[in-house]
């Protein structure tokens, strides 16, 4: 094809998915707003359809050295939840009803999310994930399902997400002893021996990820890449505030089931015919001190 | 001209110092009774790398070198590119055993901790016993209340512990006691109650305190810094209290053990006037309305005082806890900034650019000594042509986050 063409079009979609996603901004700002005042005008139909992945395409990785420009709270009692989760907010109190419990960290298009939601109705669900264009289609798929399930059982008012680096900023946003379930669902493998310190599991993580889950919680994993599935084994079998499941368990687990079907990465696994490995592993009691 | 001294620690008989790659002790009349020089260069390092891919390449099972139907190619030391930032070797955060036996250093050079026995019936009191090199270059140091042990943290966020005396471990035996996913930046072993903990703290305002030694059960974080911490001191006279400061413009005052933040002494009222041109963040962070930064380099306690260091700051603040908070009792006007600050008994010693060392008196109060290292001076190996060729002497400063916009 001509060089110029090809440009021209290109730019006619970047320009494309640029007013998409200011359309799709208006909303999220409206949304929030609407979160406070509910008199206000309700969004155009429209602007509330299910959010377009293709609209949302960002480089598959991001260093989580890095210092992006992250809003985090400064610790997990000054984080405000009522902006995430109106409807467990109460308005007079001015206090969360419930806590946050389960967290997808790298929750990516948001798929475990929504079938949480439906299996934990009653449940704070909250997808962390670290790439902004990622996390507003997720902001932008949750804005439309409780547009369009409002009068429904399920309305998915229990699952939110937030944009942020996990591996950093955990513990600014949960509490001790805070969650019972964390998944783990298909995380950047990061090959190279030399970049395995990047890897969201690794010994001194897990010692994190321990002060916020309750004793009896569980961490979730699974992944298409052996070697990935080996190391998290590895480390958190080593890990002494952790013991890992067995098969049997796993098959009797409706997280498990859930896990391996609903993550957009593990239905690309599927069709692709890759492998995935689970593992899940139980919060032990810390030792006496 | 001489080079600067850069790190110091002392006793109240002794100053142990560093410039450049020299190590140099000193007995407080400023006659020299030790010295060494750190003889690897960071050239030693490249070489041991390629040295190191050469053998695992030899190690290759033929057949699969004939496999992958490859002449093995011999790795070259890699040149760094004119863009590359300079390597300075480096030795830096120097600290002392509680009983002033052992003498603990930094190397850049090949990132290592250096640990030398101190032993002043000899000739040249320092005596090299360990270099552990480490995977990442090592940043800051702690020493366990028994003189036994080393805690180390490095510059990506883990921290290890290593005997004093000792074997060395092979460098891929070293396993992280605990970690930070940043750059850490003073680590502090303490006591409560007959047990162990560790402070560590990094450059996302984070303070994590761990149980020790089973550091893998985090008893909780102090969250209240706004911006990076770079130094955390105690009092000897009451343990569960904690100095921090760093990037704010605050000094904070804790409970660690509580988790209780009990009060923040401000800085910038006071500070303010003493900043400079050079406070002022980089070009490129600059807007009309960016305030000048203060930045703690380093904080010292003697009995109930706190004396804090700022980055290229003309004077040391004192402050005097009392109920659970922090007063002003000076801010002692100096003629030149200091790069590092050690006390001895009652005695300060400040290292600058300007007088190359400064001795102060406090007894609740700063006054100047007037006393010369002329031997300090004399011994100063390190001859340099200007002040372009001084290696970095404030930096602080570079922790501070930014965005741009
Ligand atoms: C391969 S994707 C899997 C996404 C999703 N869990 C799934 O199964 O479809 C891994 C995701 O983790 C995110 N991620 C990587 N490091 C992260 C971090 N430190 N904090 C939050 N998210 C992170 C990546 O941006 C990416 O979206």
């Amino acid at each position: 094809m001509d060089k110029s063409l090809q440009k021209t079009e290109q730019e006619e979609i970047e320009s494309k998915r640029k007013v998409y996603r200011e359309a799709k901004e208006q909303t999220r700002k409206n949304a929030r707003r609407l979160r406070f005042d509910e008199s206000n005008p309700q969004p155009k139909k429209d602007s509330v359809d299910s959010p377009r992945k293709r609209f949302y395409r960002q480089r598959a990785h991001s260093n989580p050295f890095s210092d992006h420009r992250l809003d985090y709270p400064k610790s997990p009692e000054s984080m405000d939840w009522s902006k995430y989760y109106p409807q467990y907010h109460d308005k007079e109190s001015n206090n969360m009803l419930q806590d946050v419990e389960i967290a997808d960290i790298g929750c990516g298009y948001g798929g475990l999310l929504i079938n949480l939601s439906k299996e934990f109705p009653k449940t704070l669900c909250l997808g962390m994930e670290i790439r902004v264009q990622v996390t507003q289609y997720v902001e932008d798929r949750i804005i439309a399902l409780r547009e369009q399930n409002k009068s429904k059982d399920i309305n998915y008012q229990n699952i939110a997400v937030i944009r942020g680096n996990a591996m950093k900023f955990l513990p600014n946003f949960f509490k001790k002893s805070q969650l019972s379930k964390m998944f783990f669902c298909f995380p950047d493998p990061h090959f190279k021996q030399r970049k395995h310190k990047a890897r969201i599991i690794t010994n001194t993580l897990l010692s994190e990820y321990a002060y916020a889950l309750k004793v009896g919680g569980i961490i979730y994993t699974i992944t298409d890449v052996e070697d990935l599935h080996n190391w998290m084994v590895e480390h958190l079998t080593e890990h002494p505030l952790f013991e890992r499941l067995d098969k049997q368990w796993e098959d009797q687990d409706k997280c498990v089931e859930i896990m391996y079907n609903s993550t957009e990465e593990g239905q690309k696994v599927e069709r692709n015919k890759g492998d995935k490995f689970i593992a899940c592993f139980r919060r032990l009691p810390d030792p006496e001190i | 001209m001489k080079h600067p001294y850069q790190n110091i620690v002392s006793t109240s008989t002794h100053l142990f110092v560093s410039v450049q790659n020299h190590l140099q002790a000193f007995d407080v009349e400023g006659n020299l009774v030790g010295s060494w020089k750190d003889t690897i260069g960071h050239e030693d390092l490249l070489k041991k790398q390629q040295l190191e891919k050469i053998e695992k390449l030899n190690q290759e099972p033929e057949i699969k070198r004939a496999e992958n139907n490859k002449k093995v190619k011999i790795p070259k030391i890699p040149t760094p590119g004119p863009g590359a930032p300079t390597i300075y070797n480096y030795i830096r955060d120097l600290e002392l055993t509680h009983d002033n036996k052992y003498l603990i250093g930094i190397t850049d050079s090949d990132k290592s901790i250096i640990i030398f026995e101190i032993n002043l019936n000899e000739d040249n009191c320092l005596k090299l016993i360990k270099r552990q090199t480490f995977p990442k270059r090592p940043c800051s140091i702690s020493i366990a209340d028994d003189n036994s042990t080393v805690i180390i943290g490095d510059k990506f966020g883990d921290v290890y512990k290593i005997p004093i005396i000792g074997e060395n471990v092979p460098e891929k035996d070293l396993k992280p006691i605990l970690g930070h996913v940043s750059l850490l930046t003073d680590v502090l072993i303490t006591e409560h109650n007959g047990k162990q903990y560790i402070l560590s703290s990094d450059r996302d305002e984070h303070i994590k305190v761990s149980n020790y030694p089973i550091t893998y059960v985090v008893k909780h974080w102090l969250f209240g810094h706004d911006e990076f911490i770079s130094s955390m001191v105690q009092f000897d006279f009451d343990r569960e209290l904690l100095v921090t400061g760093g990037g704010d413009d605050y000094i904070y005052l804790w409970n660690w053990y509580g988790n209780k933040l009990l009060s923040k002494y401000p800085l910038r009222d006071l500070i303010e006037p003493l900043l400079d041109e050079s406070h002022l963040p980089p070009e490129r962070f600059l807007h009309e309305d960016s305030p000048k930064e203060i930045s703690v380099v380093k904080m010292i306690t003697m009995d109930k005082f706190v004396v804090v260091l700022f980055q290229k700051v003309n004077g040391l603040l004192v402050l005097e806890i009392k109920d659970e908070t922090l007063h002003l009792v000076e801010l002692f006007p100096l003629d030149y900034p200091l790069i590092d600050i050690s006390a001895g008994g009652d005695k300060i010693f400040g290292l600058s650019e300007d007088k190359i060392i400064t001795q102060f008196t406090f007894n609740g109060k700063l006054t100047i000594d007037d006393k010369e290292f002329k031997g300090m001076i004399e011994n100063n190996p390190c001859e340099v042509q200007s002040k372009e060729e001084f290696y970095p002497l404030y930096t602080m400063n570079t922790l501070r986050k930014r965005s741009e916009h």
